[in-house]
């Protein structure tokens, strides 16, 4: 065995009928570090991070997670998604809870927290997200900011080991994007092993070790922000840049 | 005349009340076991398991696409071939169950796949368990789509009570047969026993209409 | 056990459950279409401003609905006699069986015109049409057309309760079926045999409503009971 990071992909596909949306992934995310993944739609970069968790299989391949291999009989799949928060393009909050009934859900039937003790830690979780004031509101209640800030509140109230955002600022209007961005950095900074499937290259810039660069199911280019952003060494990459950046 | 037409049916209130009681208590019983047992089946009929779900499917059609009369009918007369002794009280209930439980698998299951994909993806990536995800997620925003037609459903239900008469159970509809051929003034008698099952069902017309107009305003979808 | 099921006593009776499938279906027929008749009367009056037609018409609407159909079968059954009109049974059925189903295509009715949007109303006012006109060329065409699904599904109902009227001797199908039960002592024979029937009833007007829908480029069709 080589070393083992907290998430390696060695050598996964994955296809959706004929396509084949992952070809030939390796990558090694150590602990705490902060790998941003770009790449235009349908590259295959939302797809990468959702099989993570299991919310997507792999064909072929390994793909370890905290020194647990996916697909192994002997690896529980539920006990493992409790070590990873999942933060989704589309919030996915429960509309029939409350923000605090949100992030106090999974602890107190998941992890068999006491009620009181969850829910004296969600309040917490959603003032350090900002919203101390909105405990008791329900997501329709809530602006696509707040609502995404409740979202990683309750996936940090499982204090997972790992952290996967899904395009978390792409469904926001523009003004509620850096309120998520700002809560973001502050997880990266307290040393959360993170993969942020995203385009807000000044995110990348300020917290990313890596920037992984994805077309047609395929890792075309990895690096520092600086190198990547800077120096980008192939056509698709230049060519992704200069649309995303002249936005 | 009339006058002693109605005296003769004040002499048979207490079989009417015998009758209401049957048809309340018949609808009670195959209503509390229908719904469970729609709500398992509604489970099951949109769990992972294809075989299971086309297998209810395919019960439910069956169902679905014979008269109740007839379905009473099978049970009564053919149970007991096979074997099965039943009485008519019995074979109404078992009848009834299956009826309730077949429509309400199908609301339950429409339910369920109305919630979206997005809220069982968080309650997995949070690692909930099949059990507390139907539970605590998928469940309670299915109801929004379930309460208005499961209490249409009991409407039904109630007035579908009124058939197991067919095979001699002495009920609200049974008891205006009765009475009909000593007080022959089928009028009067059959609009007192429409207004018996008026006075049960009526509220829950009511109350389903209600709920469709609450829900539909109700806590909104996230929006995007 | 079923060890003594006789299907050659079903061959036999062949020709009776054939006439039964056939009343089956021409008296559903005719009871559709006077449901159908029945539905528009009462949705025209159900959508009037002023109370004089609105208010009996949702009063029929709510006491068919809240009342089971064999109450009201017998009702007309063991009532109309005595208000001087002696009708042949199968009259009977189908009068009952167009005047429930007609208060249940009312609502139909009902909720296709007021599923189109107002912006469709408003157009139709901004262009300057009038009332009928709005009606006629504007709503009723999108209401038509969400409706058929849905009175398909009233059609699979009135087909299954059309059984009832074998309680007031009504040669139908599932008469057909009661007498091999009592005439021979084979009810499986006789029951199974008309469901078999019911069934394939219900199948066809099933593909139907599917076809429709698609026809009319809508969602599948759900057949609301």
């Amino acid at each position: 065995m080589t070393k083992t990071g907290m998430i390696d992909f060695r050598g996964v596909n994955k296809w959706f009928g004929a396509l084949n949306v992952l070809r030939d992934i390796t990558l090694s995310v150590e602990p705490r570090e902060v790998v941003v993944v770009c790449g235009p739609s349908g590259s295959g970069k939302s797809t990468l991070i959702r099989c993570i968790n299991g919310l997507e299989t792999i064909r072929d391949g390994d793909l370890v997670v905290d020194g647990q291999r996916l697909g192994d009989p002997a690896t529980n799949m539920t006990r493992l998604r409790t070590e990873i928060g999942f933060v989704f393009q589309s919030f996915n909050l429960y509309p029939h809870k409350t923000a605090l009934e949100n992030v106090t859900l999974a602890p107190i039937h998941v992890r068999k927290i006491p009620r009181a003790e969850a829910e004296q830690a969600g309040r917490e979780l959603l003032a350090k997200v900002g919203l101390a004031d909105k405990v008791d509101a329900y997501p329709a209640q809530l602006s696509g900011g707040q609502q995404q800030r409740v979202a990683i509140a309750r996936c940090l109230g499982m204090r997972p080991k790992i952290m996967l955002f899904d395009e978390p600022t792409s469904a926001l209007d523009p003004e509620m994007i850096s309120e998520v961005l700002d809560v973001m950095v502050a997880v990266a900074e307290e040393g959360m092993t993170m993969m942020v499937v995203t385009h807000e290259m000044g995110f990348a810039r300020k917290v990313a070790q890596r920037v992984v660069f994805m077309d047609a199911g395929a890792i075309v280019e990895s690096g520092t922000p600086d190198e990547f952003f800077s120096h980008p060494k192939t056509d698709r990459s230049r060519a992704f840049l200069s649309k995303i950046l002249r936005h | 005349m009339i006058w002693q037409q109605v005296q003769s049916l004040a002499g048979s209130y207490p079989l009417a009340l015998r009758g209401l009681g049957m048809t309340v208590v018949l609808s009670l019983i195959s209503l509390v076991l229908g719904t469970l047992l729609g709500f398992g089946l509604g489970i099951l009929r949109t769990g992972g398991n294809r075989l299971i779900s086309a297998a209810i499917g395919a019960w439910v059609d069956l169902i679905r696409g014979t008269p109740f009369l007839v379905q009473i009918f099978l049970i009564f007369f053919i149970l007991p071939e096979l074997g099965i002794e039943l009485d008519a009280f019995t074979a109404g209930i078992i009848a009834l169950t299956n009826l309730a439980a077949c429509f309400i698998c199908e609301i339950v299951a429409a339910g369920i796949r109305s919630v979206p994909t997005g809220q069982v993806e968080a309650a997995l990536a949070s690692g909930l368990s099949r059990s507390q995800r139907m539970r605590q997620v998928v469940l309670p925003q299915a109801m929004r789509i379930v309460l208005p037609p499961l209490v249409g459903q009991y409407v039904l239900l109630i007035k579908d009570s009124s058939v197991v008469s067919a095979i001699g159970l002495t009920d609200l509809t049974r008891v205006g047969w009765l009475v009909v051929q000593r007080v022959p003034n089928g009028l009067l008698v059959f609009f007192l026993v429409g207004l018996g099952y008026f006075i049960v069902c009526y509220p829950l017309i009511m109350l389903a209409r209600r709920l469709e107009q609450r829900m539909g305003a109700a806590h909104g979808e996230v929006q995007l | 056990m079923l060890e003594n099921f006789s299907f050659r006593t079903i061959v036999e009776y062949l020709p009776l459950f054939g006439q039964g499938l056939v009343t089956t279906v021409w008296l559903s027929l005719i009871s559709f279409a006077g449901a159908l008749a029945v539905g528009i009367v009462l949705s025209a009056m159900n959508l009037q401003r002023g109370w004089l037609f609105r208010v009996p018409a949702k009063a029929y609407i709510d006491a068919v609905r809240a009342t089971p159909l064999l109450a009201q079968l017998y009702f007309l059954y063991f009532g109309l006699p005595r208000l001087g009109f002696v009708l042949p049974e199968l009259v009977v059925g189908i009068l009952a069986l167009s005047l429930n189903s007609g208060a249940y295509v009312a609502e139909i009715i009902r909720a296709g015109i007021l599923s189109i949007p107002r912006g469709q109303v408003e157009a139709g006012v901004a262009s300057g049409m009038t009332y009928v006109q709005r009606m006629r060329l504007v709503i009723l065409p999108q209401a038509f057309k969400v409706t058929i699904p849905p009175l398909l599904g009233q059609a699979i109902v009135l087909v299954k309760d059309s059984a009832l009227l074998s309680l007031i001797s009504v040669a139908e199908l599932t008469r057909a079926g009661q007498l091999l039960a009592s005439d021979r002592f084979m009810p499986a024979e006789g029951f199974i045999t008309i469901a078999a029937f019911y069934l394939l009833l219900y199948y066809c007007l099933k593909g139907l409503a599917a076809l429709s829908g698609r026809w009319l480029g809508l969602q599948p069709a759900r057949s609301s009971t």
